[in-house]
C-alpha cells in the first residue's frame, strides 16, 4: 500500500471519495478538506465491496460522497453469473439473441464458435404483436397470450424479464402494455423503449436483455454496498456508480440500468486523463494507458466522445461508452516468433503469474523485460513496493529470441518496436481513421507502461508532445471524484431533417424537448435538480446512409443549422459531405448535466528516496543517461533521461524535453534544433 | 527460393502499417456508402498492391474476394501508361471480375513528387457488391443464361483520367442500372476510399523511402511464402480426391459435378479439378479467380490465427483448372451464381478432401448455400424503384470440437443479415419470421448446426429471384455424422378462393409476386460429426 498526501489551497469541506476497484488493486483518491489523499489496496474479487470498507476504515477516512468505478457489471456478464432471465418478443423474433447478424466471429476459424446468449431457448417467448414501420399497429397484442407466457414464466422461478417487441421504438404502446402488466405481477421488467429505444432488433434486444440479466445482481450488491458504507459511517452516504461513457449517476439508477455502467472503470481512466490534460492546457488529448496485458486509447478532442458499438462477447451493448481501443499490448506481452520467422509480442501476456522474467518466476521474454535489458526499467527500482528488478533473467530471456538480431540490446529494441506498432496501429484506428490529425493532440499516457512508451509511441504516430500526469496509477479513481452526474435519455426517430414553416423540425423539437424532460426528471430522481445543464445531439446520417454520426446540436435545432453540423461532421470524420443529399435523424438524444467536483485535483508525489543519478542505457546505442526520481524535476530535462517514480517510470529519449508543468504533469516535447 | 533479408521486428510493423491502411479504406467505404448492402452487410473488400500487382495486405470481409483482386491489378494493366488521379472501374468477370454486381475500383499509387513519365509505385483496389448493376432482374443476381443478361458489362476502363471524372462514363453505366442515386452514393464512396489509400501508400513510401519500400514489400511476400510451406510441411503428404456436386444449373435438373484431385508434397499444394462438370449456359459458372479464392480460402483456415494475408502466401499453391468449365468459366456464359453458390461447392470439395488426410481436424460440410434472395420493383410508398439484395445462413458443419453454429455464415461469405427494423423502413417489405430452423443439422456425435426459417412478406408488387442450393443435395456428415436437411423455399399466398396456399419453389427461380405473398427461405443444416450415440 502506498499513501501519499498533498496541501491544496482550497478549502471547502468536500469528502468525496474516488474509488476504481481493478482485478488486482482497488485505488483510493479522497478529497478533504481541500486536500487529496491517494492509497492502494489490494482487490478482493470475491466481495469487491470489502475493499473498499477495510480501506476507509483502516486509512481513517469518511467520505459523504463515494463515486464508485465498478467491475461488477463487466465481471457478470463475462462469467455469466447474472440473474436467471426471460425474454418476451414478438411472434417469429424469438431466436433473435442467437441468429445476431448472422456472421461468425472468426472468418477463417475451422471451426467457428460464440458465445451463448444469455437468455437460453426454454425462456425465450413469442406473442402475437405486429408494429410496422411507420408506427401502425398491424396486429394488436394479444393479452390473453402475454398472459399465458407470464405463468409460464412465473413456473419456471425466473424474476428478471426482457421485453422487445419490432419497432417499439417507434411505438411503444404494446411493450409498455406488457411491461406493466409483468410489473405488476411483480417481474423486475426491462423494456427495450426505456432501456434503448433505437431501431435494429437485434442490438436492442441483446441490449435490453444484458440490462435484464445484470440489474439484479448490480442492485444487490449497491444497495449492500451502500449499506455498510452508511453504517459504518453512522450517516448517510450518497453513492455514485461510474456510467460507461464517463458520466456517474445515483447507485439507485445504477442498478435499474445496470447495462450503462459495462464500462465503469476504464471510462474513469479515460475521464481522468482527459480531466488532468484538460487543467494542464491540452483540450485535444489521446489518452494512453498501458497495463500488463493490454493498452487501451481514446480520442478526446476537447471533449470525451461516446460511441455505441460496444460489443461484450459477441453481445452488443448499445448504451453509450467512452470511446475506447482496447489492443493486447502491455508490459506483461509475450515476444515470439511466427512460423514465417516474423517476430510478434503479443497478445499472449505473461500477466500477473508467472509475470516477466524479471519479477523473478517467469521464463518467457516480455517487454518488460526488454526495458530491463536495455536500462530503462532500473534495478534499483522498487515494483509497487515489494520486488526488485531481477536484470540478469531479463537479459537470459530476451537472448533466446535474440538470435536474428546479433545481439540482446537489439533484440530488445526489437520487442519494444513491435510492440510500439502495435499500439500506433491502435492509435491510428481512433484518430486517422476517423478524420483527425494526430499532429494536433497530446499524448496523456498513464498505466504502469503508459510512460515508458509515451515518446517512441507520439513518433510512430505524429503526435508532437506527451504528457505524464502527476499520479498515473491512481488516475481513473480521480477521473471518478470529479465526474459530472449525468443522465442519457435516447429515442428513434426516423425523419427528414426539413425546415417547415417555422424553419424548426417538428419532430426532431417535440423529441428534444420530451428527452429533455426525461433526462431532467431521472437526475431530480438522483437527488440533483438544482444547476442541471441540457445537452442535445442527435445521430443523423445522409438519406440512404445506415451509418450514423452523432452531431451535438448545440447551434439549435433549425433545420439549416442541424444540416450544417451534420456536413461538417460529415467531412471531418470522412473527408467529404454531400451537400445536396437529404440529412436525416436516426436517433434524438438529450443529457442532463449537473457538474461534478470542479477544481484542482493535482496529486503530487511524496518526496522518493534515489538520487539523482547516471547509467548507461541503450537507446540504439548506449548513452550515458540521467536517472533521477520525479520529485527533483524542477526543470526542464533534456533527453536522455529516465525518470522514476513510485507506479510508473518516465523515459525521455535522445531529442526529447521533459519540462515540469506547475500542477505536477510532467510535458514531454521533441527538442527544436537552432 | 531466394529471401530478401531482413529484420524479423521490420516485417511484422510493416505488415502492420500496410494492413491498417487496407482497414482504413475498408472503414471510409463502409462508412460513406448508401446502399444496405455495403453498409449493414460490409458486402466489399480492400486491398494495396506493390507496383508489381502483388496483393501486400487486404481488409477482407469476404473470403470470395481473396485471389480474385490481383486478377483486377492485372486486368487494368492495359490501360497503362497511367497519371496521377487516375482511377479505373471494372466488372467484367472475365477480366479482373467475378460477377457483376461486384464492381472493381483499381487506381496506381504515384510517390509523392512523382514527376511526368513515372511509373506508379503501387495500386489500391477496392470490391463492393452493388444492389443492382442492371440487367434482367432487380437485384441484378437472375436465373439467367448469358452474361449480358446479367447486368451491364464494364471492362477495365478509366473512370478518372489525371484526376477529372471521365463524366461520359458515369452517365452510361449510372443509365443502365434501376437505382442510379443508390449506385453513384456508392461509387463515391468506393472513390473515397481510393483516394484515401493512395495518399496513405504515398505517405508510407515516402516515411520509408523507395529503396527500403521495395525491399520491405519483398520482403513481406517472402515471409508470407514461408509462414505457408511451413504449414504444408506439417500436413500428410500424398494424393486425395474428392467429388461433389450442385443440385442443378438453375435450367436444367442435371446436378453440375466439381471434382479435385488434391497433391500435398513437401511444402506444396496442387489443386486438379479436372473432371468437372463443363460450363453452362446458366449463371452457375465460376470464373478461375472464384475457384482460386475457395482454394486459398481452406489453405487460409489451416494457418494460424493472425496470420497476415498477401500474395506471399498462395506462392506455393498451384492449379490445373479445365478449360470453359464449370471452375474456369469463359464467356459468353453467366456467371452471377458462380460466385456465391459455386464458390460454396468448390469450398466443399476442398473441405472433403481435406477431411480425409485431417479427419481430426476438420468439421463435416456447411449449409453450402448462401441463399440469395434478391426483390425490386416499385415502391407503393414512394413510387420511387427498389432493389433488394439478401443472403441468408445455414446450418455450419459438427467438428471435432463441437456441434456447428445455428444460423451462420459459412465459408466464401459473411456478410450481416439486413435487420427487419432497417429493412422496413428502406423497403416496401415486412419480415413475420427469422428463426432456427429446428432438427435440420445432422446428427451425429457433434450435431451439424440449424438452418435458418426467413420469412418475409411483400408490400407492393414486385419481382422475386432466389439462387438457392442444396435443395437436392444434402450437406454432408463426417466421421460418420449424418448430413444435414436439404433447404426448401415455399410462396405462401391465397388463393383465389382465399384459402391460404403454400406453393414450392425450385432452388433458382425469378417470379412475380403479389403485396401480401410470403416467402419463406429455409436453408439446410450442417453436416453432423461422429457417429450419432444410440437412442
Amino acid at each position: 500500500m502506498t499513501t501519499s498526501a498533498i496541501e491544496r489551497t482550497r478549502s471547502t469541506q468536500d469528502l468525496i471519495l474516488g474509488v476504481d476497484v481493478g482485478g488486482t488493486f482497488t485505488d483510493f483518491v479522497f478529497l478533504q478538506d481541500g486536500a487529496i489523499k491517494i492509497a492502494k489496496r489490494p482487490s478482493t474479487p470475491d466481495d469487491p465491496g470489502r475493499a473498499i470498507i477495510n480501506g476507509l476504515t483502516e486509512f481513517g477516512w469518511s467520505p459523504e460522497e463515494v463515486v464508485h468505478g465498478s467491475t461488477v457489471a463487466t465481471n457478470t456478464l463475462l462469467t455469466r453469473t447474472g440473474a436467471p432471465t426471460a425474454l418476451i418478443t414478438t411472434r417469429g423474433f424469438r431466436d433473435t439473441l442467437v441468429i445476431g447478424r448472422q456472421a461468425r466471429p472468426d472468418l477463417y476459424a475451422l471451426h467457428p464458435q460464440r458465445h451463448e446468449p444469455l437468455v437460453p431457448q426454454r425462456w425465450r417467448f413469442e406473442v402475437e404483436e405486429r408494429i410496422s414501420a411507420d408506427g401502425t399497429v398491424v396486429t394488436a397484442l394479444d393479452l390473453e397470450e402475454l398472459d399465458g407466457v407470464l405463468d409460464r414464466i412465473e413456473r419456471t422461478g425466473v424474476r428478471s424479464v426482457a421485453i422487445c417487441f419490432l419497432f417499439s421504438f417507434i411505438n411503444s404502446v404494446h411493450e409498455a402494455q406488457a411491461a406493466q402488466r409483468a410489473r405488476e405481477r411483480g417481474f423486475r421488467v426491462s423494456a427495450s423503449y426505456e432501456v434503448l429505444p433505437q431501431h435494429r432488433e437485434f442490438e436492442r434486444m441483446s441490449t435490453t436483455a444484458a440490462n435484464a440479466y445484470l440489474a439484479p445482481v448490480m442492485t444487490g450488491y449497491l444497495d449492500a454496498l451502500e449499506a455498510r458504507l452508511s453504517s459504518d459511517a453512522s450517516r448517510d452516504v450518497r453513492l455514485r456508480i461510474m456510467q460507461s461513457n464517463g458520466g456517474s449517476l445515483s447507485a439507485g439508477s445504477a442498478g435499474r440500468h445496470a447495462v450503462r455502467t459495462v464500462l465503469s472503470g476504464p471510462a474513469g481512466g479515460v475521464a481522468g486523463a482527459f480531466a488532468s490534460a484538460e487543467s494542464d492546457g491540452f483540450p485535444q488529448a489521446i489518452t494512453f494507458d498501458m497495463g500488463g496485458t493490454s493498452a487501451d486509447v481514446a480520442l478526446c478532442p476537447g471533449r470525451l466522445l461516446e460511441r455505441t458499438d460496444l460489443v461484450v462477447d459477441d453481445m452488443p451493448i448499445r448504451t453509450p461508452a467512452v470511446d475506447l481501443h482496447t489492443v493486447g499490448a502491455g508490459g506483461g506481452s509475450i515476444a515470439w516468433f511466427d512460423p514465417g520467422g516474423a517476430l510478434r509480442v503479443g497478445p499472449q501476456s505473461a500477466g500477473a503469474d508467472p509475470g516477466p522474467a524479471s519479477y523473478g518466476t517467469g521464463t518467457q521474454p516480455t517487454v518488460t523485460d526488454a526495458h530491463a535489458v536495455l536500462g530503462r526499467l532500473r534495478p534499483e527500482q522498487q515494483l509497487g513496493g515489494t520486488v526488485a528488478l531481477d536484470i540478469d533473467r531479463a537479459r537470459r530471456a530476451i537472448a533466446a529470441i535474440s538470435e536474428p538480431f546479433g545481439s540482446v540490446e537489439s533484440a530488445a529494441q526489437a520487442v519494444i518496436d513491435v510492440v510500439n506498432a502495435n499500439m500506433a496501429r491502435a492509435l491510428r484506428v481512433i484518430s486517422v481513421e476517423r478524420g483527425y490529425d494526430p499532429a494536433n493532440f497530446t499524448l496523456v499516457a498513464f498505466g504502469g507502461a503508459g510512460p515508458l512508451h509515451a515518446c517512441d509511441l507520439a513518433d510512430a504516430v505524429g503526435i508532437p508532445q506527451a504528457l505524464i500526469p502527476s499520479s498515473p496509477g491512481v488516475l481513473s479513481a480521480a477521473g471518478m471524484l470529479i465526474s459530472d452526474i449525468t443522465r442519457d435519455a435516447e429515442q428513434g426517430l426516423h425523419v427528414a431533417v426539413d425546415p417547415d414553416a417555422s424553419g424548426r423540425i417538428n419532430a426532431l423539437t417535440a423529441a428534444l424537448d420530451d428527452l429533455a424532460g426525461q433526462a431532467r426528471r431521472a437526475i431530480a430522481e438522483d437527488g440533483y435538480d438544482q444547476g442541471v445543464v441540457i445537452e442535445f445531439a442527435a445521430d443523423l446520417r445522409y438519406r440512404g446512409q445506415s451509418h450514423e454520426l452523432t452531431v451535438s446540436l448545440s447551434d439549435g435545432f433549425e433545420a439549416e443549422s442541424v444540416r450544417d453540423a451534420f456536413h461538417v461532421a460529415h467531412r471531418e470524420r470522412f473527408g467529404f459531405a454531400s451537400l445536396d443529399t437529404p440529412v436525416e435523424v436516426v436517433t434524438a438524444r438529450a443529457k442532463a448535466r449537473h457538474p461534478g467536483h470542479r477544481g484542482d485535483i493535482t496529486l503530487r508525489q511524496e518526496a522518493g528516496g534515489s538520487e539523482d543519478g547516471r547509467a548507461v542505457v541503450t537507446w540504439h546505442q548506449p548513452l550515458d543517461t540521467r536517472i533521477l526520481p520525479r520529485d527533483l524535476v524542477v526543470e526542464p530535462i533534456h533527453g536522455p533521461a529516465i525518470i522514476t517514480q513510485i507506479d510508473t517510470t518516465v523515459t525521455v529519449p535522445p531529442g526529447w524535453i521533459s519540462a515540469p508543468l506547475p500542477s505536477g504533469s510532467l510535458l514531454l516535447s521533441r527538442e527544436t534544433r537552432s | 527460393m531466394t529471401n530478401v533479408s531482413i529484420d524479423p521486428a521490420r516485417l511484422a510493423i510493416f505488415d502492420s502499417l500496410v494492413s491498417s491502411i487496407a482497414e482504413e479504406m475498408g472503414a471510409a467505404l463502409r462508412h460513406t456508402a448508401l446502399s444496405p448492402n455495403i453498409k449493414e452487410r460490409a458486402d466489399f473488400s480492400c486491398a494495396v498492391f506493390d507496383r508489381e500487382g502483388q496483393l501486400l495486405a487486404q481488409a477482407a470481409h469476404i473470403p470470395v474476394h481473396l485471389g480474385a483482386m490481383p486478377e483486377s491489378v492485372r486486368a487494368v494493366e492495359r490501360l497503362a501508361p497511367w497519371r496521377p488521379g487516375d482511377l479505373a472501374i471494372l466488372n467484367d468477370p472475365f477480366l479482373g471480375g467475378t460477377h457483376l454486381p461486384d464492381v472493381t475500383m483499381v487506381s496506381p499509387v504515384f510517390a509523392h513528387g512523382a514527376m511526368e513519365g513515372d511509373e506508379p509505385i503501387g495500386y489500391v483496389a477496392s470490391r463492393a457488391h452493388q444492389a443492382d448493376i442492371g440487367g434482367m432482374a432487380p437485384g441484378s443476381m437472375p436465373v439467367a443464361r448469358e452474361l449480358i443478361q446479367e447486368g451491364i458489362v464494364i471492362p477495365p476502363i478509366r473512370l478518372y483520367r489525371g484526376g477529372v471524372l471521365v463524366e461520359e462514363a458515369m452517365d452510361l453505366i449510372l443509365r443502365n442500372v434501376r437505382t442510379p442515386d443508390e449506385r453513384r452514393g456508392d461509387f463515391n464512396a468506393q472513390i473515397a476510399a481510393q483516394r484515401l489509400g493512395e495518399r496513405r501508400i504515398a505517405d508510407l513510401h515516402r516515411d520509408y523511402g523507395d529503396d527500403s519500400y521495395l525491399r520491405t514489400t519483398k520482403a513481406l511476400l517472402d515471409y508470407g511464402e514461408r509462414l505457408t510451406r511451413a504449414a504444408l510441411m506439417e500436413l500428410p503428404h500424398g494424393t486425395w480426391e474428392f467429388s461433389d456436386s450442385l443440385d442443378d444449373d438453375g435450367h436444367s435438373s442435371e446436378p453440375v459435378p466439381i471434382r479435385l484431385k488434391l497433391t500435398l508434397s513437401d511444402d506444396r499444394a496442387h489443386f486438379d479439378f479436372s473432371g468437372s462438370a463443363e460450363q453452362r449456359a446458366a449463371s452457375i459458372n465460376a470464373v478461375a479467380p472464384v475457384t482460386r479464392s475457395a482454394c486459398y480460402y481452406v489453405i487460409r483456415c489451416l494457418l494460424p490465427p493472425d496470420t497476415p494475408m498477401n500474395s506471399g502466401l498462395f506462392r506455393p499453391i498451384t492449379f490445373t483448372l479445365p478449360e470453359r468449365s464449370v471452375v474456369a468459366a469463359q464467356s459468353p456464359v453467366a456467371v452471377a451464381a458462380g460466385n456465391v453458390e459455386t464458390s460454396q461447392r468448390i469450398v466443399d470439395t476442398v473441405w472433403g478432401a481435406f477431411n480425409q488426410l485431417l479427419p481430426e481436424r476438420m468439421p463435416a460440410a456447411s449449409s453450402g448455400t448462401m441463399n440469395n434472395l434478391t426483390a425490386g420493383g416499385i415502391d407503393p410508398r414512394s413510387g420511387q424503384p427498389w432493389a433488394y439484395y439478401e443472403t441468408s445462413g445455414g446450418g455450419l458443419g459438427g467438428g471435432p470440437e463441437g456441434p456447428g453454429l445455428d444460423a451462420a455464415h459459412s465459408h466464401m461469405t459473411n456478410t450481416l443479415n439486413t435487420p427487419a427494423e432497417a429493412l422496413e423502413l428502406a423497403y416496401p417489405l415486412r419480415v413475420v419470421e427469422n428463426s432456427i430452423r429446428p432438427r435440420s443439422g445432422g446428427p451425429g456425435r457433434h450435431r451439424g448446426g440449424h438452418g435458418l426459417i426467413r420469412r418475409t412478406q411483400f408490400l407492393g408488387e414486385a419481382q422475386l429471384t432466389l439462387i438457392t442450393e442444396r435443395r437436392t443435395g444434402q450437406p454432408w456428415g463426417s466421421q460418420g455424422g449424418e448430413p444435414g436437411t436439404i433447404g426448401r423455399n415455399i410462396l405462401e399466398t391465397i388463393s383465389a378462393n382465399g384459402r391460404p396456399v403454400r406453393r414450392k419453389l425450385p432452388g433458382k427461380v425469378t417470379i412475380n409476386v403479389q403485396p401480401g405473398d410470403v416467402i419463406r427461405v429455409e436453408t439446410p443444416g450442417g453436416g453432423g460429426w461422429g457417429r450419432p450415440k444410440p437412442r
